[in-house]
């Protein structure tokens, strides 16, 4: 039984002793003093009265009109002279006057008074014998009286405790809940802190368990920090921190095979020309600081755009991801605006070439290179520095305006959403769940979401599809009993509507919930990390796991997740990709994997690609792997 | 509290609120007045046993006497120390002196231990005259009523033989009970009852249950 009930039961409990007792008492007492009273009285006025009709001559008038005075003027119910042999010589009676009284109390209270006895003398003999009784139907209603205002003060005095009691309750109730869920966060090791509550014994015991989320959150702090110094040497040019060639390579092809918006967009390379030159003219620490702050430059016009990456392809060459940017034009004139005040804050003479170009789903890393080198090489031969955008070839794309695209995916919306499945395996080959990105059927046939996805982001039909891509997981798993995990987009993320929607379709879902895993990417959720940390609230009470995928870049600022409880990592394939090899990306991992797993967070790898990486990662202590080599 | 003592005292004298205790009575004797009281306690018993079951007429010619002969008369002031003082059969038979009143309750206590019927006998409230003399004095005797309209045998301690009540010129009849009309009905427990303290009857039955007379 929870305290709170039994605090409510001691207090009911108490209050119907005292009411009970305290009536029971008073109703007794006063009932024997009553009768004590009215016997004293009956035994008394029988005796004076005999004695007074004794004194006199016994005819028949006198002792009729003592009687009849002694009734008339005093409050007797009955007054009676027997003779000797049983016969009444004289009567007065009176009716009881019990009127506002109920008949069960006056049963219940009863009184049990005998009559006074008297005998009247005639000389020696006996003239007849007395009996007398008081009225004493009054004390019925005084005790009635009595009684039911004791009833009322203790009603007003129950009304009060009640209240009293409801106070307490609730300031107990809420310290003490915050307290349960605190402890119950910590032992799913969702390391949480609360408020201090005003109750000293909670007190104690909250600032305790925050002192413990305090240094759990210390510790991940420290440890996320060196693993992230140690991915940074490894992953990130140590001039200018750009990405390295062969991460930033990486991020594109995980774009172009994302199944999301990400797999379309626009590429930008910038080269600085005659680099050797100017480590001469400027010095080799103003040619370095010449390149970090064409990369600072960079990451502006990608950060206008979301979520973009910056690398160093070689000495010279730059390249810039930004996805899910469609208009070319725009992004070329962001960057020449950027190239232009860089230039003047350096130096007129420095030349910068610089190409863009799109891709999309389907594209390969060598075709887009060749594309920005063949076009590059033009540029460096203009003479006014202008961004030049790559003419390539055609590409068949299945829809060529907006509004097409518009038509065609809400049709193929309103037809229905298939899912891919992609397993998830453990060490020993046991699924984990199925990663299940939708495809649509459009023209004839079922596209890859890399196709429509960058066109229904930016014809905002995300939340529309991540609702369709949920029905289908549901269905999918009342059918086959198979965990799934679904996307949430960044866009349905930010919107409160589509969060409550979703925690309503899911409560109606019932136990297909636990089937159900959810996955954000890494920075979608660091970045909106109060409608993350809603989404969390709301759906894991319902069963889902909620966990993150393509972890890797800003793996530092996971503890500020500490207290989510997410349920899975997913690190990105940048880290995977060549583990078997890689000792740097080894410890990494290892490490990673760890602090996963003293949060209680499955640590899953994506982007395998063979057995020896499969191998390598599960010696590492991952839990799960995916990717084009799992099968 | 209250409640408590009065049951842990009822348990301790079981039966002790309405019974006739030999025991008791020899304990109370000799605690309150010696082996002299044992003793004419004894001669009582042994007069309790004798008449048991004789005739009505016996019963009362040998109580009247009995108490008659071993007490002798004296005002309550002299015996008690106070005015008016109603003593039980014990300290009446323990003292060896009683007042009008004390000859009447010894004698009704006793006759009403040999089965004579309580509402057969009356204490008569009586004008005395003494002797010759118009003195009259207040005095209290014993009426025995063979029926309720019967005239009564008076029991008397100034006139040694019983007489029916016409033959005693020298009484003049005030007022008379019994035990039915002041200690009726309910209040039997009389000992734990405060009230027993407010009558003069109560108070002497009271002392009476004490002691083990009734």
């Amino acid at each position: 039984m929870s305290l709170i009930k039994q605090l409510w039961l001691t207090v009911i409990a108490i209050l119907l002793l005292a009411f009970i007792g305290s009536l029971t008492i008073s109703v007794t007492s006063s009932r024997h003093y009553i009768e004590q009273e009215v016997q004293i009285k009956n035994a008394d006025n029988a005796n004076a009265l005999a004695l007074s009709m004794t004194q006199l001559e016994k005819d028949d008038v006198s002792m009729e009109l003592l009687v009849a005075a002694q009734f008339d003027t005093g409050h007797y119910r009955r007054i009676e002279l027997r003779s000797p042999e049983g016969e009444i010589l004289h009567l007065r009676e009176a009716e009881e006057h019990i009127d506002d009284v109920p008949q069960w109390f006056i049963n219940l209270v009863s009184f049990e008074v005998s009559p006074g006895q008297a005998v009247v003398q005639d000389g020696w003999s006996q003239y007849g014998t007395l009996t007398l009784e008081s009225q004493h139907s009054f004390a019925y209603r005084t005790l009635w009286r009595s009684s039911l205002e004791m009833t009322g003060w203790f009603a007003l005095a129950g009304m009060v405790s009640f209240l009293l009691a409801w106070w307490i309750v609730r300031t107990i109730r809420k310290p003490l809940v915050d307290v349960i869920q605190q402890a119950k966060s910590i032992s799913a090791r969702r390391f949480t802190t609360t408020e201090e509550p005003y109750t000293l014994e909670l007190r104690q015991v909250v600032r305790a368990m925050n002192t413990l989320s305090g240094a759990v959150h210390e510790m991940l702090s420290e440890e996320t920090s060196k693993l992230d110094v140690l991915r940074r040497r490894l992953q990130e040019d140590t001039t200018t921190k750009a990405l390295t060639r062969e991460s930033l390579l990486e991020r594109l092809k995980r774009n172009l095979e994302s199944n999301s918006h990400r797999a379309s967009g626009a590429l930008a390379l910038v080269r600085v020309e005659q680099l050797a030159e100017l480590n001469e003219t400027l010095g080799r620490r103003g040619a370095d600081t010449l390149l970090t702050s064409l990369v600072q430059h960079l990451r502006e016009v990608g950060e206008h755009y979301g979520d973009a990456d910056v690398g160093r392809l070689n000495g010279s060459d730059f390249m810039l991801i930004i996805p899910s940017a469609t208009d070319l034009e725009s992004v070329a004139q962001a960057l020449n605006t950027h190239l232009n005040s860089l230039k003047a804050s350096i130096n007129d003479d420095v030349v910068l070439a610089s190409v863009l170009a799109d891709y999309q789903e389907g594209d390969t890393l060598s075709q887009r290179l060749a594309a920005l080198d063949s076009t590059l090489a033009a540029a460096e031969a203009r003479t006014d520095c202008l961004t030049m955008i790559t003419q390539g070839d055609q590409r068949h794309a299945l829809c060529t305006t907006q509004e097409e695209w518009r038509e065609a995916i809400d049709q193929a919306m309103a037809a229905g959403v298939q899912l891919a499945s992609y397993p998830v395996r453990d060490s020993k080959g046991g699924l984990i769940h199925y990663e299940a990105p939708s495809r649509l059927y459009m023209q004839g046939s079922w596209r890859n979401a890399g196709i429509f996805m960058p066109w229904v982001h930016r014809l905002q039909r995300d939340d529309a599809l991540d609702m369709a891509v949920l029905e289908a997981a549901l269905t999918h798993i009342s059918k086959h009993h198979q965990p799934v995990g679904i996307n949430v987009s960044a866009r349905s993320l930010r919107d409160v509507h589509f969060i409550k929607h979703l925690t309503q379709r899911l409560r109606q879902a019932g136990r297909a919930t636990q089937w159900l895993w959810m996955e954000l990417p890494e920075h979608v959720a660091i970045h909106d990390l109060a409608s993350f940390r809603l989404l969390c609230r709301e759906l894991q009470p319902l069963g889902v796991k909620v966990g993150l995928e393509h972890v890797g870049s800003e793996f530092n600022k996971l503890a500020d997740l500490h207290d989510l409880g997410l349920s899975f990592l997913k690190f990105d394939a940048s880290l995977v990709s060549g583990i078997e090899s890689s000792t740097d990306q080894q410890t990494i991992l290892r490490g990673m994997a760890t602090l996963a797993h003293s949060l209680g967070i499955l640590a899953i790898a994506e982007g395998v690609k063979h057995e020896a990486e499969a191998e390598a990662l599960f010696d590492l202590g991952l839990d799960g792997i995916t990717g084009p080599g799992v099968k | 509290m209250g409640v408590v003592v009065a049951t842990g005292a009822l348990s301790y004298f079981p039966g002790s609120a309405n019974a006739f205790n030999p025991q008791r009575l020899r304990n109370s004797m000799n605690r309150l007045y010696g082996t002299r009281g044992v003793q004419t306690l004894e001669e009582w018993f042994a007069l309790l046993n004798r008449l048991r079951g004789a005739n009505v007429a016996t019963q009362l010619r040998n109580v009247n006497g009995f108490f008659n002969r071993r007490v002798l008369w004296r005002d309550d002031i002299q015996i008690w120390g106070q005015e008016d003082y109603w003593a039980t059969p014990l300290e009446t038979m323990g003292k060896g002196e009683g007042d009008c009143e004390d000859y009447s309750i010894a004698k009704y206590i006793t006759l009403k231990a040999l089965g004579v019927s309580g509402n057969k006998l009356r204490m008569i409230y009586v004008r005395a005259r003494i002797g010759r003399s118009q003195i009259t004095q207040a005095h209290m005797v014993l009426g025995f009523y063979q029926t309720p309209a019967s005239e009564p045998l008076v029991l008397d301690n100034l006139v040694a033989s019983i007489q029916p009540a016409s033959r005693r010129n020298d009484l003049d009849p005030v007022f008379s009970f019994n035990s039915s009309g002041l200690w009726a009905g309910n209040s039997n427990n009389s000992r734990a009852d405060p009230m027993a303290r407010l009558s003069r009857w109560r108070s002497v039955v009271s002392r009476m249950q004490e002691q083990g007379f009734v």
